[in-house]
């Protein structure tokens, strides 16, 4: 369980998170999204006693991070993929965390092994790639076997099978009842990955809600007709909200396909073509954070 | 505690600048130490003839300077620090742990390098009554080199907290104790010699050749002083600031 109360964090006039009150429950994979400079980085950093609060407060297990003994056995985090000295090797990296924290180094080269890195534990990180630099952030965040997870960003830089081995990772840690954590900006990630959602832009929070709900808001129901000026006038005087798409077909909104289908034989107009359309978790996305991300390009 | 002397063990040794510098020092110290006491071919007291022999370490401890400097520099330079505060978030406990370990390293070293560099002195140098290494002027001679190593690498690991820069906590370090003093000793004026023996100087206040002479005891109150200050100092701003 991780718990934000009120939490805030300014850097001069710039505020980087703003009165988030968050729980992140145990038992499921919480994604963490926003675009960039939204927050999510600044929060994970309070959370974890790097940084400050400037207001509010932020608590694993019940309590503030730096008052844990011992927190890679309680919580582990991957904040920063370069955090560490190139000129150590990965084991040594490792071991050193390790013993500050009573592990041995049996569990070392447990980690080592899980997050595949057996063939390189002895070379310098500093040779690294950015996606042999994620897995040994993972192996640390994992080394204390901790029911809490807080992953930065996990999937940069994996290649497509790493994102693979990272997704089945953390649906597996959540299902063993851990509190999982992981923030990204890559919406097609999050849409295979989580449960539920916590979605900031600048800081504040816009969302904080179950998957299938935020999939389920933008649903929409698709129909082709013959006469479609005759269904959708029919449609509207049922309720729901109807446009018509560039291709000709109809979209509509506040009515399930069963209830269009009904609508349709009632009306006596012919129907082509009925689904059910699913928004993508980015649409969804796109619709939560338009007006809140702090960097926008402009088209040349 | 264990836990985190041991993780700071394995932080020092597992980088390549702790054995540059652990070279430097053991080959600048005995190699000055024994041209100074073949150089000499007698001398009227044992401490004396220990103190010459002694004189490599008035430069080899700049290299000290870096080893305790960097311990905590190149934590920050390297952004470890974050994946080290996570581990540990009581920060003054590792840096404290860092320090002991890497205190402990030069204490060893210089531990070694000074009684190897006395037995050069008794080989060396004729002494009425020779240089016998459990005469207690010798031993205070040896304890006192021990100290001041100590001391030096404290400051440096208190300078590399606070500016958490190599570059930075390396040159104020070398400033304060190897360009300041003699800078200010050459100045001649009553007040640049005060400054002169209040600064850090190599070798705890014995070395009259790089800083205004001191008696030991108040060179080593002096060194004590700035090395506590520095290390107070680096560990309020650790505690304080935001990574």
């Amino acid at each position: 369980m991780i718990e934000l109360d009120g939490l805030t964090k300014v850097f001069g006039d710039r505020v980087a998170v703003d009165d988030l009150t968050v729980r992140v429950r145990p038992g499921r994979v919480t994604g963490f999204l926003g675009p960039n400079g939204s927050g999510k980085t600044t929060t994970m950093r309070c959370v974890l006693g790097l940084a400050r609060p400037t207001a509010g407060t932020a608590t694993v297990l019940g309590v503030p991070y730096r008052r844990l003994w011992r927190p890679l056995t309680r919580v582990g985090a991957l904040v920063d993929p370069r955090a560490r000295h190139p000129g150590r090797t990965a084991y040594a990296h490792l071991l050193a965390l390790a013993r500050s924290n009573g592990l041995s180094r049996a569990r070392v080269t447990e980690v080592v092994d899980l997050v595949g890195l057996e063939a390189v534990a002895h070379d310098r990180v500093g040779g690294f790639s950015l996606g042999m630099g994620q897995r040994l952030g993972i192996a640390a965040a994992l080394l204390g076997d901790p029911e809490v997870l807080l992953l930065d960003e996990p999937v940069n830089g994996l290649d497509p099978e790493g994102i693979r081995w990272v997704r089945e990772l953390l649906r597996a840690l959540a299902a063993e009842g851990r509190t999982v954590l992981v923030s990204s900006h890559l919406m097609s990630e999050m849409e295979d990955t989580a449960d539920h959602l916590v979605v900031v832009g600048r800081g504040r929070l816009l969302a904080d809600v179950p998957m299938a709900e935020l999939l389920g808001a933008s649903a929409a129901v698709r129909v082709r007709s013959p006469q479609a000026p005759l269904l959708a006038a029919a449609l509207r005087r049922a309720g729901a909200a109807v446009t018509l798409e560039l291709d000709g077909a109809l979209r509509v909104e506040g009515m399930d396909p069963a209830r269009v289908g009904d609508a349709a034989f009632a009306t006596g107009v012919p129907v082509h073509e009925l689904t059910r359309v699913v928004a993508s978790l980015e649409a969804a996305y796109l619709e939560l954070t338009g007006g809140e991300v702090e960097f926008r390009a402009g088209l040349p | 505690m264990t836990g985190l002397l041991s993780s700071g063990w394995i932080r020092l040794r597992s980088v390549r600048s702790t054995w540059w510098c652990t070279a430097v020092y053991v080959v600048v110290a005995a190699g000055f130490g024994w041209l100074a006491a073949a150089g000499t071919p007698t001398s009227s007291r044992a401490d004396v003839a220990v103190e010459v022999a002694l004189t490599g370490f008035g430069f080899a401890q700049l290299a000290l300077v870096v080893l305790g400097v960097l311990s905590v520099s190149a934590e920050f330079g390297t952004g470890s620090a974050v994946s080290a505060l996570v581990a540990v978030p009581r920060r003054t406990s590792w840096l404290a742990a860092t320090t002991a370990v890497v205190a402990g390293w030069a204490a060893l070293l210089t531990a070694l390098v000074a009684l190897g560099c006395a037995v050069a002195a008794r080989a060396l140098i004729a002494v009425p009554g020779g240089v016998s290494p459990t005469d207690p002027v010798v031993l205070r001679e040896l304890g006192l080199q021990v100290a001041g190593a100590v001391l030096v690498t404290v400051l440096g690991v208190g300078l590399g907290a606070v500016l958490r820069a190599t570059a930075g906590g390396v040159g104020l370090g070398i400033a304060l104790v190897f360009v300041l003093p003699p800078a200010l000793a050459v100045a001649g004026s009553r007040w640049a010699e005060r400054g002169s023996q209040a600064l850090p100087a190599l070798r705890v206040g014995q070395e009259s050749f790089l800083a205004v002479d001191t008696t030991w005891p108040v060179g080593l109150a002096v060194t004590g002083a700035w090395a506590a200050g520095a290390w107070a100092l680096g560990a309020l701003l650790l505690e304080r600031r935001d990574f």
